[in-house]
């Protein structure tokens, strides 16, 4: 049984085991190739082949049957999958083990299993009972004998129906009109309370009264900011007597730069942003940070949606040579990656082609979700079970993205040195491909001879097993070129009398090398006697024409006659190529006495330069006496005499002129490199790229996509038909295709054009939903990722309809993609203003709020309490931007970093800034800011869950942070007034933006008389009243 | 909350909830998840045989065939030439000879079930060991078999089985971590916390990581300011509930708030009841030796040893034996690091019986003392213990002493509550390289299924909606394993 489907429990129709273990049924009713309609047994009279309107008949009977067959039991039931070892894809397989007996229904197993009793069936597997209609075509065809039409193979259904609220064009609704309201109670002059005044009247409901201008203040700057208010602020707000007051505020915090931090945590959180990559060894991103700090920017300069979207797909093809254009697609590699998939796991094998596959993966469901609030994940392994999704579309829409992946690039470029680049590149690719071609031509002339012994040599390699230490060896430090000087060297510790000297190879599967890793290509090795400036004899030059790998076998030099010598040195003059870049390295050099003693064993060793990575690599690797062999001799000898026969024919096909061209041509490959590497790299950001530094497998695509498949059940074991790249078919001013001579940046640009499309469905009430759950707590639709059928219908789909095309068209409230006029217009009605103290009375009708009578009370989110905490405690740092701080003590950072969380000591000031400056870890989440629902980066999280928990108590009572910030704030106030009566009024004040009363005035002076301050000052934040808004 | 109950429910779902009025209890539960720590499942699917869960977690892969999976042939031909008999893509091209176990094997219990000498100390517990030797996992790459094995998913983001487990059921003992976890000290396995987060469930289902060995056990539970004195607390915590009384008597109707008062109550019996839980001072001497922990104070080599390993798992052993004692619903025992050198976890491609040997050995001598203590306290009969990993390793050599990744077979037992013991479950082929019936194997999808059968969960019926999708532990998949229910 094959247990390879994903997703979706409640609709999967799941396994017919019954059937395997069903084995008393009727026979099969057809022989392979009967002729259509003809049966040899049944209960049914046989039917005439001649009879054609028959034949119509049955034919028409069939399609239907076949209709509720494919939309309702092909995903489980067919060739591939079989649940229940049952497969309704083509004739044969479905009669095959008679389930199905033509004009029997009740000797018809199917037909039994989908008889629904009690409101309930068999089948299909969690999922409603076929219909009446469905039913009766099933009934109709098995009586009327099981036509089925030679050839023809059935799939499962994909849904095509676009009658869906999300789908339907949006059209601008009216406000409605003042007259069909009752005014009595308010007056209404605000469109959105216009539209809710609407549907409360339904029901009964009227909003509550306005909230109190403290609690306005509190709500909005929290809101807008997410930031307290000041003392000072506070009182100006009260004491203005200008009814424009309110407006004024609204202007002054979205004109702040607060605003954008505040904000573009929402977006992060949606498209779920990190510092860090994820999955196993969860290696640092560094220069992630450029994108966080693009979104804050882009929000602060409000910029247009339009732009925004464009930027975030597209930006370098919108906005060539404009920085934002490059950070923009920050974006598209802002969610987790697989480094073991994609950097040691070649794209050749499966488990890299799988890792590839769920990156593009993320990047789909990553666009659609965040812009369209569309759950196109779901069609991966089959058609989207709700929504007009099919899994073609699906595998389509990842072809756009089939050339990129996520990596480093630089950003702010200068057109001169773009343009020097460009020649330098140029250059580059020109010699590799002469150096290509005079290899080529050294293979060709080798002939059959040639190929023969590459061939055996292949072979080999693959059989040669190899037994090897943990410690591989010496490893020089990785450069770009190959002409590079390495040295390393073993002192013995006294002059010894020596005869012979042997090296061994490496042996490691880096860039799948293998035996003879590092091994250099010329090189020589010198002797040292006794002197600390002796002069070095060499024994060995091998510096003028390349030399035979030697992969395990040994390398013996033997000297002349024995000499007494203290050091030995081996010196590359010409590195070996590792991946894209060369090194040194070298499992063991052995220095022999004549009685085949090893002086060097343990021997101390110097180097140019060295890695040193343990327990891999390392100098002292290099004496420790072990190097990698061969377990089988015999397929170690033949390998041996085979390498050095294909190297000496290799050879005589390198003519001095072929070497003189190549080593000309190489030489300019290197400089050309050499010159590259002097521009000026501009500043880097992680960020959708396909040119990039390669590392290991993880090879960029310079452009050319890659071959994408639709795959039977999502599996990349069973792919199927190439997959072009498309759009979807949502609206008619654009087309669905793409094309497939189409350049990846291209696809990319047609995507943003259909995302930022006037007519596209989705995009423009996605995003005013977004906004509106971030100000009220709660969506119009509720499900702000999934505007599908599965999703929630919106509570107030004209108000939805007015937002989204009053922000896309731009009007009298809002400019055209205008994120601030959407805010100025959401916190300005009545709806936001009012307070958010319960009504039982209205509870009883609407306890959940939806028709939005009242405000909703929230718990401020993790950043929001963090700040606030450091905000009132006098210690925030307002630094803007910049590589994330961290929280954590970081150990390890080059294999598997170690985010020590405990070992962090928050004292440190140039942490004490906005929590979205922090250093995010994907892996291992800020325990503190986890316990206060912070956002988990591996999701995307369009709302913040708010759970109160005992943990989090004791977080907020005794974490180190909040023990500091205690102390930061009694500094604060005893700096700040006299006595302590008054330290306490103040920390109060401070906190709650009011006066305390004076019993609760009272009972804090003594808890801070007996306790001090700084307790105080701790049990502060866990006030209630500190941590929620009305 | 996210969450909206009435969309969780399923047709079958909303029959059961008319009936018996889990919908409503559930819905109450959801409204507001707080510190009262109830599950969301107001009422089981059926009677539980099972209230407790340990999972043993080797992490790096431990290899079946040097621990459980006897495999004679391997014996025969070591040394020969391997062959698969049809082409294999291992994760390091680590296809060498045929390699039998460094390890004797030898029969154990009623069942003769044969284990290798660096698990004899479990010898007297295979009689209530369910050994699977059929399963299978995915991909070869460590990080998502971990994640598939801890969360049914192989990619981040899904709440691990604890996570499922708490939030369906809630605490047995309101004052301690419903789902408390035990990493390696040496470092996180691969993916760190994540295999224990709570996903898309609320936060309050996620693992508490419990740290016996570091100053602080558990983060946060006492604040570590000489300001901060008993008394301070004692004096802050009644303020500080007097004070949030106002505020939530002035806010009628919201019932967070409430809530709220009730998380600083349960707060302060946590500081009481946690510590004592942890606290194994009091163990009697032959306690201490079962569990390998008489050694205070012993100087360990460089090198890994076996008496090192014991030390550390059984330590974890203990503190999950006094954990569930006190009412845990779940403990979660890691045995390895991650993938740095030297090997400090499971993942032994150089050297077999250097690596295995003592982690093995370590793991057996915890693991028999935690069953032992749970049997003799009759805790066993209502507590699954089960053993997993993220994948096994290969009958062929890689170098020549070790062995490389196998994700297409590999051994987990469970023991314990509702598991029939001595029994050996869905044999692996006679390499130990594939299911012997490899068009049935078994995968993590039916362990889970398994261990929710027995807590009284239907594993279809437990679901959430997240994203448009009705998600639940086992995906679309899953079998109860009768053949293992006692």
């Amino acid at each position: 049984m094959s247990f390879r489907d994903s997703c979706l429990p409640n609709t999967v129709f799941c396994l017919l085991i019954w059937l395997s273990f069903n084995a008393i049924l009727a026979a099969a009713p057809f022989d392979e190739g009967a002729e259509d309609g003809e049966i040899k047994e049944g209960k049914i009279t046989v039917r005439s082949t001649e009879d054609k309107d028959q034949d119509l008949d049955n034919l028409k009977r069939f399609e239907k049957a076949a209709d509720v067959f494919q939309a309702r039991c092909l995903s489980c039931h067919q060739d591939g999958v079989s649940e229940g070892d049952f497969s309704l894809s083509t004739k044969a397989s479905a009669f095959r083990d008679g389930h199905i007996v033509p004009g029997d229904l009740d000797g018809s197993r199917v037909w039994e299993v989908i008889q629904p009793i009690g409101g309930e069936a068999e089948m299909p597997n969690d999922s409603p009972p076929l219909s009446e209609d469905e039913q009766q075509a099933v009934r109709n065809w098995i009586l009327a004998g099981c036509v089925w039409p030679e050839g023809k193979v059935l799939v499962p259904a994909a849904i095509v129906d676009f009658d869906w609220w999300a789908f339907h064009p949006i059209a601008r609704p009216n406000i409605p009109s003042l007259e069909l309201i009752n005014t009595k109670d308010l007056q209404i002059e605000h469109p959105i309370d216009a539209f809710l005044r609407r549907r409360q009247q339904d029901r009964d409901l009227s909003p509550s009264p306005l909230a109190d201008r403290r609690t306005l203040l509190r709500r909005l700057k929290f809101d807008l900011l997410g930031l307290p208010p000041t003392i000072e602020e506070m009182e100006a707000f009260l004491a203005d007597k200008d009814p424009e007051a309110y407006r004024k505020l609204v202007d002054r915090f979205l004109a702040s730069k607060h605003y954008g931090e505040r904000w573009a945590r929402h977006w992060l959180d949606v498209v779920k942003y990190a510092d860090t990559c994820g999955y196993d060894k969860d290696k640092l991103r560094p220069n992630a940070w450029p994108y966080r700090d693009y979104v804050i920017r882009s929000i602060n300069e409000d910029k247009p949606y339009r732009r925004f979207i464009r930027e975030q797909i597209a930006g370098d093809v919108y906005y060539n040579g404009q920085p934002d254009g490059i950070l923009g697609l920050g974006f598209i590699a802002a969610g987790p990656w697989d480094f073991i998939g994609h950097v040691e796991v070649p794209e050749s094998k499966l488990d890299g082609k799988v890792a590839r596959n769920l990156d593009r993966d993320d990047m789909v469901s990553g666009v659609f979700n965040t812009f369209c609030s569309l759950t196109i994940q779901c069609a991966r392994c089959h058609h989207h079970k709700f929504d007009p999704i099919s899994q073609q579309q699906y595998y389509g829409l990842q072809a756009i993205f089939a050339a990129v992946d996520r990596a480093e690039r630089p950003y702010d470029t200068d057109p001169e040195v773009e343009a020097d680049k460009a020649k330098l590149l140029a250059t580059i690719n020109q010699s590799q491909a002469e150096i290509k071609r005079i290899e080529d031509e050294i293979q060709q002339d080798g002939g059959d001879e040639l190929l023969k012994l590459n061939q055996r040599y292949e072979e080999l390699k693959g059989k040669a097993f190899v037994k090897k230490d943990a410690r591989f060896g010496y490893h020089s430090q990785i450069v770009k070129e190959p002409f590079v000087e390495k040295w390393v060297e073993v002192d013995l510790g006294a002059s010894q009398l020596v005869s012979h000297l042997e090296l061994f190879a490496c042996h490691d599967e880096y860039a799948q090398i293998g035996a003879g890793f590092g091994f250099p290509v010329r090189y020589r090795v010198e002797v040292f006697g006794e002197a600390s400036d002796a002069k070095p004899v060499t024994v060995a030059d091998r510096t003028s024409v390349d030399q035979p790998n030697p992969g395990l076998t040994g390398v013996r030099i033997a000297l002349p006659s024995p000499m007494q010598l203290r050091r030995v040195r081996v010196t590359a003059t010409q590195l070996m190529e590792r991946a894209n870049d060369y090194h040194f390295s070298l499992a063991e050099l052995r220095v022999l006495a004549d009685n085949g003693e090893n002086l060097a064993r343990g021997a101390k060793v110097k180097s140019l330069d060295s890695i040193e990575a343990p327990a891999r690599w390392g100098r002292n690797n290099l004496t420790d006496g072990e190097w990698a062999t061969y377990t089988n001799p015999e397929v170690a000898k033949e390998f041996s005499e085979v390498s050095q026969r294909r190297f000496d024919l290799l050879k005589r096909m390198q003519t001095p002129e072929r070497i003189k061209e190549r080593d000309d041509w190489r030489s300019r490959l290197a400089s050309a490199e050499a010159d590259l590497k002097k521009l000026p790299a501009g500043k880097m950001v992680y960020a959708a790229a396909t040119d990039f530094s390669p590392q290991g497998n993880f090879k960029p695509t310079s452009g050319k996509p890659r071959d994408i498949r639709v795959l039977a059940r999502g599996e990349i074991s069973q792919p199927r038909e190439t997959a072009d790249p498309i759009l979807l078919p949502l609206f008619d001013a654009m087309t669905d295709e793409i094309g497939t001579d189409v350049s990846e940046s291209e696809r990319r640009a047609a995507l943003a054009d259909w995302l930022a499309h006037e007519q596209n469905p989705l995009v423009w009430r996605s995003i005013v939903n977004r906004v509106w759950l971030y100000h009220f707590g709660k969506g119009i639709v509720q499900t702000p990722n999934d505007f599908g059928k599965m999703g929630s219908l919106p509570t107030h789909p004209e108000l939805l309809d007015w937002l989204a095309t009053e922000f896309r068209d731009g009007g009298q409230w809002i400019k055209r993609g205008s994120m601030k006029d959407l805010h100025r217009l959401i916190v300005t009605s009545h709806a936001y203003r009012q307070v958010s103290d319960d009504d039982p009375e209205k509870s009883l009708i609407d306890g959940d709020n939806q028709w939005l009578w009242r405000m909703n009370r929230r718990r401020l989110e993790a950043e929001e309490i963090r700040d606030a905490i450091m905000f009132v405690s006098g210690a925030m740092d307002f630094t803007m931007g910049g590589p994330g701080y961290r929280l954590f003590k970081l150990e390890r950072p080059t294999h598997s970093p170690h985010y020590e969380y405990h070992k962090f000591d928050h004292s440190d000031p140039s942490t004490h800034r906005r929590s979205i400056y922090r250093f995010i870890v994907r892996s291992q989440p800020d325990p503190w800011m986890t316990t206060m629902d912070c956002a988990d980066s591996s999701q995307s999280t369009p709302k913040r869950d708010e759970t109160l928990t005992a943990i989090q108590s004791l977080s907020l009572l005794n974490n180190q942070f909040n023990l500091v910030m205690a102390e930061r704030f009694s500094e604060r106030l005893i700096k700040e007034t006299n006595t302590l009566s008054e330290q306490v009024a103040m920390a109060f004040e401070i906190s709650m933006q009011r006066q305390a009363t004076a019993e609760d005035h009272l009972a804090m002076v003594e808890y801070a008389e007996r306790h001090g301050l700084n307790n105080l000052c701790r049990f502060l934040f866990n006030f209630s009243e500190f941590i929620y808004i009305d | 909350m996210v969450f909206s109950m009435e969309k969780t429910l399923n047709r079958r779902q909303a029959i059961t909830s008319a009936t018996s009025g889990f919908g409503a209890l559930a819905l109450a539960a959801m409204m507001q998840k707080d510190t009262s720590a109830d599950g969301v499942m107001g009422v089981l699917h059926h009677p539980p045989k099972a209230k407790r869960v340990v999972q043993l977690f080797m992490a790096g892969a431990a290899s079946h065939l040097d621990l459980w999976d006897h495999k004679p042939e391997l014996e025969r031909h070591h040394g020969e030439p391997s062959d698969f008999g049809e082409a294999v893509e291992a994760f390091q091209n680590g296809l060498g000879p045929w390699m039998k176990s460094p390890f004797k094997f030898s029969p154990a219990g009623q069942s003769g079930k044969m284990i290798s000498e660096v698990v004899q100390p479990l010898a007297s517990h295979v009689d209530d060991i369910a050994f699977i030797h059929n399963m299978v996992g995915k991909t070869g790459v460590h990080s998502q078999a971990t994640y598939l094995q801890a969360t049914g998913f192989d990619r981040p983001g899904f709440p691990g089985m604890g996570s499922w487990i708490s939030y369906a059921l809630g605490s047995i003992r309101e004052e301690l971590p419903t789902f408390v976890v035990l990493p390696d000290h040496r470092g996180f396995a691969s993916n760190g916390p994540k295999n224990w987060g709570s996903g898309f469930l609320p936060a309050s289902a996620q693992g508490t990581a419990i740290f016996p060995q570091r100053d602080k056990p558990i983060e946060d539970l006492y604040p570590a300011a000489d300001f901060a004195t008993p008394d301070a607390d004692r004096d802050g915590l009644k303020l500080l509930s007097q004070i949030n009384r106002q505020f939530q008597q002035t806010r009628p109707g919201d019932s967070r708030l409430e809530s709220r008062l009730r998380a600083y109550e349960l707060a302060a019996r946590m500081q009481l009841s946690a510590p004592e839980a942890l606290d194994i001072s009091g163990e009697p001497d032959h306690v201490m030796k079962m569990y390998g922990l008489d050694r205070e104070g012993a100087v360990y080599p460089d090198s890994i040893n076996a008496q090192e390993e014991a030390e550390y798992f059984g330590r974890k052993c203990l503190i999950a034996r006094r954990l569930l004692e006190r009412g845990v619903r779940f403990v979660q025992i890691w045995s390895g690091n991650d993938n740095s050198f030297p090997r400090r976890n499971w993942d032994s491609h150089e050297n077999i019986e250097r690596d295995h040997g003592p982690l093995a050995r370590g793991m057996a001598v915890g693991t028999a003392a935690l069953l032992q203590d749970l049997k003799q306290t009759g805790l066993l009969e209502d507590t699954i213990v089960l053993w997993t990993t993220e994948f096994g390793r290969m009958p062929s050599t890689q170098g020549s002493l070790g062995r490389d990744h196998n994700p297409y077979v590999f051994t987990n037992w469970l023991a314990g509550g509702g598991i029939k013991g001595g029994v050996t479950y869905g044999p692996s082929d006679q390499w130990g390289y594939k299911p012997a019936d490899r068009d049935n194997p078994t995968q993590v999808y039916d362990v889970h299924a398994t261990i929710l059968h027995l807590l009284g969960i239907d594993h279809e019926r437990l679901t959430v909606r997240h994203d448009g999708i009705d998600r639940r532990l086992t995906d679309v998949h899953g079998h109860v394993l009768s053949d293992l229910l006692a």
